[in-house]
């Protein structure tokens, strides 16, 4: 458990922001490949299943608890706007940087992510976050490859209208 | 690219993924086209804000993998309170169903059994001597205590 707990942590990570809430699906995931172990046929990775394992418990979680709010402009905090202002403003790049890298911009993140759906948000978090291969995505949720592309697609095109919907242009 | 559209090239791919002859055309483009400087303005934020979400991680706490074991053993402890339960149950209805069909027997002996008896007393009383003699009820459906009673039954009870 200990060697894989990162990973499963990593992962869950993309799905939930808080500590207690990652440390729940960690836990729930651990707990199902203890008692499915045996369906475990040893011809992929284990590390590949136990992804697989993790990001379905997520997504179930996260369809559970399904909650999409529109999301306006005025729902940003005074940071958040600031964050989207510099940004379109092109300010210096260190300034950026250093906010890109704060949690003003996760938060940010996760309130659009929050509008979209569950499978969108596995996508982009995947494939436009930590730059996973449409073969990754695939094999981590299961969809297939051409499947994984149109969803991809789709989330982003979402992604960007509801930036743009923000920024107000 | 140039007389392009480019909306569709910033959904199809992240935009990381873009090599560098791309962007360039890309950059081009968006300075002559409102529509997908908008678009490529918020392709471009929304990439960064994805990857900063996904900078965001969580190490497991020092009691994670004690609280898992521990949920595991209440998992276990549950699920076998549940068999066994369920065993408590299937050997009651075991029971009750046994005793259900012990009463049916019963009722079956005490009811159905002795009125049988009386209804074969009560047919061969429809028979008389006449009938039997002259064959009227037909032979082959009588038995051998009917034509008895038949035959002697009246004079017995005159007797007596």
């Amino acid at each position: 458990m200990r060697r894989h707990s990162p990973r499963v942590f990593r992962t869950a990570s993309r799905f939930f922001r808080r500590r207690e809430q990652v440390e729940e699906a960690a836990q729930e995931v651990f707990l199902k490949a203890f008692t499915q172990l045996d369906t475990y046929e040893g011809r992929g990775s284990f590390e590949g299943w136990l992804t697989r394992i993790t990001t379905n418990t997520c997504l179930n979680l996260l369809r559970s608890a399904r909650r999409r709010p529109e999301l306006s402009a005025s729902d940003l905090s005074e940071d958040e706007g600031a964050w989207l202002e510099h940004n379109m403003a092109g300010e210096a790049a260190a300034r950026q940087q250093s906010f890109e890298r704060g949690v003003v911009a996760a938060d940010l993140a996760d309130k659009v992510l929050s509008t979209m759906s569950e499978d969108d948000r596995v996508v982009l978090m995947m494939m436009d976050g930590e730059e996973a291969s449409v073969k990754e995505v695939s094999e981590a949720t299961g969809w297939s490859e051409s499947n994984v592309k149109v969803k991809a697609m789709r989330a982003r095109r979402r992604m960007r209208e509801a930036v743009e919907k923000l920024l107000g242009i | 690219m140039r007389d392009e559209h480019v909306k569709k090239l910033l959904d199809e791919a992240p935009l990381s993924s873009l090599g560098k002859a791309e962007l360039a055309s890309v950059r081009a483009h968006v300075e002559s086209c409102d529509e997908c400087r908008r678009a490529f303005d918020a392709a471009h934020l929304s990439s960064r804000l994805l990857q900063s979400r996904a900078a965001e991680t969580f190490e497991p706490s020092p009691f994670f993998q004690t609280r898992v074991l521990a949920a595991l053993r209440e998992r276990r402890a549950a699920e076998e309170e549940r068999w066994t339960f369920a065993g408590l149950w299937k050997s009651a209805g075991l029971l009750v169903s046994s005793m259900a069909a012990t009463v049916a027997a019963l009722a079956v002996f005490t009811f159905v059994a002795p009125q049988e008896q009386t209804t074969g007393q009560e047919v061969a009383g429809t028979y008389t001597a006449e009938s039997v003699i002259f064959d009227e009820a037909g032979d082959d459906q009588m038995t051998y205590e009917q034509v008895l009673t038949s035959l002697y039954g009246d004079e017995d009870e005159a007797a007596r």
